[in-house]
């Protein structure tokens, strides 16, 4: 029996959040700081001719302006350097001069106000000489287009496949076909605090940077690679972090910050610098969700077993790389969903654009694979008129069942199991297969129509495919006889998700200590090493195992009589390996949590809108460290897709974007999302998993959007295969608003 | 992208003694001044950059502007400074103008609308404004305080294109003013956005009706939001339902025409289309909804 895990505590940061306490980054303040302001380019494709600052500089009131020429390696990327840091002229990089979307930067004024800064800002003059844009990945791959940067052929950023049997032998075999074309969209973070810090020189002489993020050392890293100096001269320490869902992954604020304390120190001067970016400059300036088009065939036989998928997946990766690779890695590993297919045939392309960035985002690439495999089990299911859960049982992965790459999972399978629970305690039903709407002989729809929708999904926890997943920790124990203090210290950073609570729960209940007694130093690289990032919903599994595993240690020397008894310990994951670059063939992860989703929706005929009355999602989380916790990550990710799927419509006309604000963009609020949800906690503990824990933030997410459309296919008959599910687009294809009204 | 600088720039506050000196102080300083009620306009222009007024002249406390009186025998006067909130816990507003209170309570938050006003809402001149065909249909009137003292200014042709009215500098709205409605009246808004709470209208449809010596039985009065580049009142659909008994094969022909007088744009919020389709469905309800609030 655990004394403390399994139970819903209350969080270690609730009292400082809920009291006004706790510093987000745009709460800190010095004395003497100066503030900065950067110049976005806000146009989508252009080299930058020249750049004038003179009358900015002129200004009363400012200190200096960083551009291209002030960045000692003018190039920086999370997963390679291709983005410049500054665009424009003098920059030791090539292609440092192009501009590669709306949100790059060009300029950062440092002075003594806010308001000064974002005046001489207006002084600066650039010409730049506009560039044909490219805004359509299947033209920007097509051979056609400009290149975008230099060396990357056709614009593509990354390609992979999979070959697995051969579909092609085997389509005449299948008693049903399925081919469709799936277009998902853009998705803005829509964190509540948008981007800030502050950075100074710190007492050791370190560039100190106080931002929030999602990983300290990787952010450490590339401050250090940018400014051409050891990272050990660069701090990073993270204030409280208000969301972050993969849109802090990648720099935004952080280097910036670092240079201009660094040109500051240059001409003499030591004084502490401050930014925040409005609204605006967050949704331009950071990363979206990938917009993918899917185009995909699946065969079944009249059984329901699976024979064949084919598909293609078109990734717009928008201006540079980010993580668009690996997050294509993973739309790979969903795209077929969690069923075993025995002929699999995937191609798939993560391309250059002039739009926005694409980036990490809740679901990390899963939500587009999910979205196009669930769609293609509802509609083989509707065609072949057998019930879509009985179906997905049919064919659902098992530990000795393999993945489209070849392999079986490790860590246990659940996924039968989770779907019958979903479909139990949702009540489902299969009372037989809805006919597709015909818009030339309209049925009489009443007004309001419900339907309900299934959808199933798995989801890796961790970096993997051959990356060596690892994470460290350190716990101190303090005092005489007993333990007086346990100090953990760890570099997680707590994005809102209550990671530092799970950490404290699983020191104290490894070290019999209670909770009081633990204190928790975190992300701060001064005395943090690399816990790993806030991503892959894999903190509670790594960072977990991290803390664990050194409470162990740090308990054994403190058994030993040592004093302060001081223990680190760097967890490592089991091994996976990356794709081979022909078949596809590997160990991708190394572990997967599993869900399932019922969804009823209310569908009006005539306004188009559609309500979402109920939501039954199950989760094998493992071990549920902290239900409460945990139920609020499934409502939470619900609620985010909920506007993924039915609500937010991010909109780009020509690389520019039509929706900066929130009120162009809307997320749902407490009226728009679902009436009532019903959580499902499942336990199948993971062998390798602290306490059994598998990783649990992001696959509530993955079910939604197919699992709607379906709901909205039982009521009306349509399929969606591009959504935000928009009331314009319930009419249209109910042949309501017709191109001559 | 339209925001390069959000925060407010510098502007003075101005709070003149008297309804006179606000008039001239406005006057002089034609474009460069503006009236202001709850602000809820007018900081998010000035903020965006789209307004770049050195002066914002307080009006709200000058003679009677926070008051509402309703007199049995003459009508209702909503004073221009009286914050929406007010507007629709008003009893008299529930009981005698209950079309205004449903109105006023589809614009945005509880919070904003302790701030917002009718006639702010109506001197925006924005064809979302969502208490602004309720006001045209039951017949409102402003009073107006010019350079050359009160006069009266109805809605009709007030509005004379986005943002713009009939209004000259130096006038300020100090309220508006209602009739006495005509017995065994109903009304009813419907506000279309994207989202349940504070988007602003895609389609706002006002349908108001009473009892009649005419064809239909009843006069019918409509006013559209957000489908033209002013409020919009579709006359001949309003014909159309006083000038024939009302069966749904009239109420249908109705919406139609209202539908035809629409000419709305594309936006983010919605295309044309969507918009001209909305404008009839929700005709369609919102006089139906108003024909069973009659019985
Ligand atoms: C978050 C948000 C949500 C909103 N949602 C809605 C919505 O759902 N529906 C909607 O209709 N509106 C909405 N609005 C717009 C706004 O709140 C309304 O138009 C409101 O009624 C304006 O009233 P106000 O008193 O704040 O006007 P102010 O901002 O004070 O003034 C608006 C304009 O009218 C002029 N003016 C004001 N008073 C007078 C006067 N006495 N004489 C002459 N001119 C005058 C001002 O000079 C200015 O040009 C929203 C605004 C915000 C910020």
């Amino acid at each position: 029996m655990t004394r403390i895990i399994g139970k819903s505590i209350k969080r270690v940061d609730a009292l400082g959040k809920v009291t006004g306490q706790t510093l987000y980054p745009g709460d800190r303040d010095f004395e003497n700081q100066l503030w900065l302001k950067v110049l976005f380019a806000r146009r989508p494709h252009a080299r930058i001719l020249s750049i004038d600052t003179s009358e900015a500089e002129a200004l009363p009131g400012v200190v200096g302006i960083l551009t291209a020429k002030d960045v000692p390696v003018n190039q920086y990327g999370l997963q390679i350097p291709d983005q410049p840091v500054l665009c424009g002229p003098g920059s030791n990089k090539k292609g440092g001069d192009v501009v590669r979307f709306v949100g790059d930067q060009v300029a950062v004024v440092i002075a003594e106000s806010e308001e000064i800064a974002a005046q001489a800002r207006d002084l600066i003059k650039v010409e730049y000489q506009d560039l044909p844009v490219v805004d359509d990945p299947e033209f920007a791959r097509s051979g056609k287009a400009p290149q975008l940067h230099p060396g990357v052929l056709n614009n593509i950023a990354d390609y992979k496949r999979v070959r697995k049997g051969n579909p092609d032998a085997v389509w005449d075999k299948c008693a049903v076909v399925v081919e469709s074309v799936y277009r998902t969209p853009f998705q803005e973070h829509a964190y509540l605090q948008p981007e800030a810090g502050t950075a100074y020189i710190d007492e050791a002489g370190r560039i100190t940077v106080h931002c929030a993020g999602q990983w300290t050392w990787e952010d450490q890293q590339q401050i250090a690679q940018a400014l051409d100096m050891p990272p050990e001269k660069i701090r990073v320490v993270y204030d409280a972090i208000g969301g972050a869902f993969g849109g802090r992954e990648d720099m935004s604020v952080q280097i910036i910050l670092a240079l201009a304390v660094k040109y500051l120190a240059e001409r003499g001067i030591y004084r502490p610098v401050k930014i925040i970016w409005n609204r605006e400059e967050s949704i331009i300036g950071h990363c979206k969700r990938h917009p993918m088009i899917i185009k995909t065939r699946w065969g079944a036989q009249a059984n329901g077993k699976l024979l064949a998928a084919e598909v293609e997946i078109i990734s717009d990766a928008g201006a540079y790389m980010y993580t668009s690779n690996k997050v294509l890695g993973n739309t790979v590993i969903t795209c077929t969903g969690p069923y075993e297919i025995p002929h699999v045939k995937i191609d798939a392309y993560a391309v250059y654009t002039n739009n926005v960035v694409s980036g990490a985002f809740r679901g990390f690439g899963g939500p587009q694979g999910a979205f196009a495999a669930e769609m293609q089990m509802n509609k083989l299911a509707q065609k072949l008129g057998m019930d879509p859960v009985e179906l997905r049982l049919k064919n659902a992965l098992t530990p000795d069942k393999t993945l489209s790459v070849g392999t079986t999972i490790p860590g246990g399978v659940s996924m039968a199991q989770v779907i019958r629970e979903a479909a139990w305690k949702s009540d489902w039903q299969f009372t037989g297969a809805r006919p597709e709407f015909n818009p030339n002989y309209p049925e009489d729809l009443p007004r309001y129509v419900t339907g309900r929708g299934f959808a199933a999904g798995f989801k890796n926890i961790g970096f993997s495919f051959g990356y060596q997943e690892n994470s460290w920790a350190q716990v101190e124990l303090r005092g005489g006889g007993d333990i007086e203090e346990a100090v953990v210290r760890i570099a997680g950073a707590d994005v809102g998700q209550g990671h530092h609570t799970v950490m404290a729960q699983i020191a104290a209940e490894v070290l019999g200590v209670e909770l009081d007694k633990i204190r928790l130093e975190v992300s701060d690289t001064a005395f943090t090493e690399s816990s790993g990032s806030a991503s892959a919903s894999r903190l509670t599994f790594m960072a977990g195992n991290a803390v664990r595993e050194a409470a162990e240690f740090a308990l054994s020397k403190w058994q030993a009589e040592e004093r302060p008894a001081i223990a680190e310990a760097t967890w490592l994951a089991p091994k996976t390996t990356p794709f081979d670059p022909e078949t596809g063939y590997c160990v991708p992860n190394f572990a997967y949590g599993y869900v399932a989703e019922m969804v009823e929706v209310t569908v009006d005929t005539e306004t188009g809108f559609i309500t979402v009355d109920r939501v039954v999602c199950a989760d094998d989380v493992g071990k549920a460290i902290n239900p409460e916790q945990v139920v609020g990550q499934i409502e939470g990710a619900i609620v985010q897709a909920h506007g993924y799927t039915i609500l937010e419509d991010f909109q780009v006309h020509k690389g520019r974007v039509l929706t900066p604000n929130f009120s162009t963009y809307l997320i749902p609020g407490v009226y728009d999302i679902p009436q009532h949800v019903d959580s499902i906690i499942v336990e199948d503990p993971h062998p390798d998993g602290p306490f059994g824990a598998r990783g649990m933030g992001e696959m509530p997410y993955l079910p939604y959007a197919p699992a709607v459309a379906a709901a909205v296919y039982d009521a009306i008959g349509v399929w969606f295969d591009q959504f935000p599910i928009t009331p314009e687009r319930v009419l249209r294809a109910l042949g309501k608003v017709r191109s001559w009204i | 992208m339209h925001n390069p600088r959000p925060g407010l720039p510098e502007f003075d506050y101005v709070r003149p003694a008297s309804l006179s000196e606000a008039s001239r102080f406005l006057a002089e300083h034609q474009g460069e001044a503006r009236p202001f009620m709850g602000g809820t306009d007018t900081f998010v222009r000035m903020r965006d950059g789209f307004w770049k007024e050195k002066y914002i002249v307080d009006v709200k406390r000058l003679d009677g502007m926070g008051d509402i009186t309703f007199d049995p025998s003459t009508g209702l006067t909503i004073g221009a400074a009286v914050n929406m909130n007010r507007v629709i816990d008003s009893p008299e507003v529930q009981e005698h103008y209950p079309l205004l209170a449903e109105a006023a309570k589809t614009v945005a938050s509880f919070q904003l609308r302790s701030r917002a006003t009718i006639v702010g809402n109506i001197c925006n001149a924005s064809p979302a404004g969502d208490t602004i065909g309720a006001c045209i249909v039951m017949g409102g009137v402003l009073k107006v305080h010019g350079l050359d003292g009160e006069r009266e200014v109805p809605l009709t042709g007030f509005f004379v294109g986005p943002g713009k009215t009939v209004l000259k500098p130096g006038d300020i709205v100090t309220a508006i003013r209602f009739p006495v409605l005509p017995q065994g009246h109903a009304g009813r808004y419907i506000k279309l956005g994207r989202n349940a709470l504070s988007d602003l209208a895609i389609v706002g449809v006002t349908a108001f009706a009473y009892p009649d010596d005419t064809p239909s039985g009843y006069r019918f009065k409509l006013a559209l939001a957000s489908v033209a580049p002013v409020p919009l009142v579709p006359e001949k659909a309003e014909e159309i339902l006083t000038g024939k008994p009302i069966t749904d094969e009239t109420i249908a022909e109705a919406a139609q025409a209202a539908m035809d007088a629409c000419n709305p744009i594309d936006d983010v919020r919605g295309s044309a289309r969507y918009r001209k389709y909305m404008v009839r469905n929700l005709t369609r309800r919102a006089v139906t909804d108003v024909l069973n609030r009659l019985q």
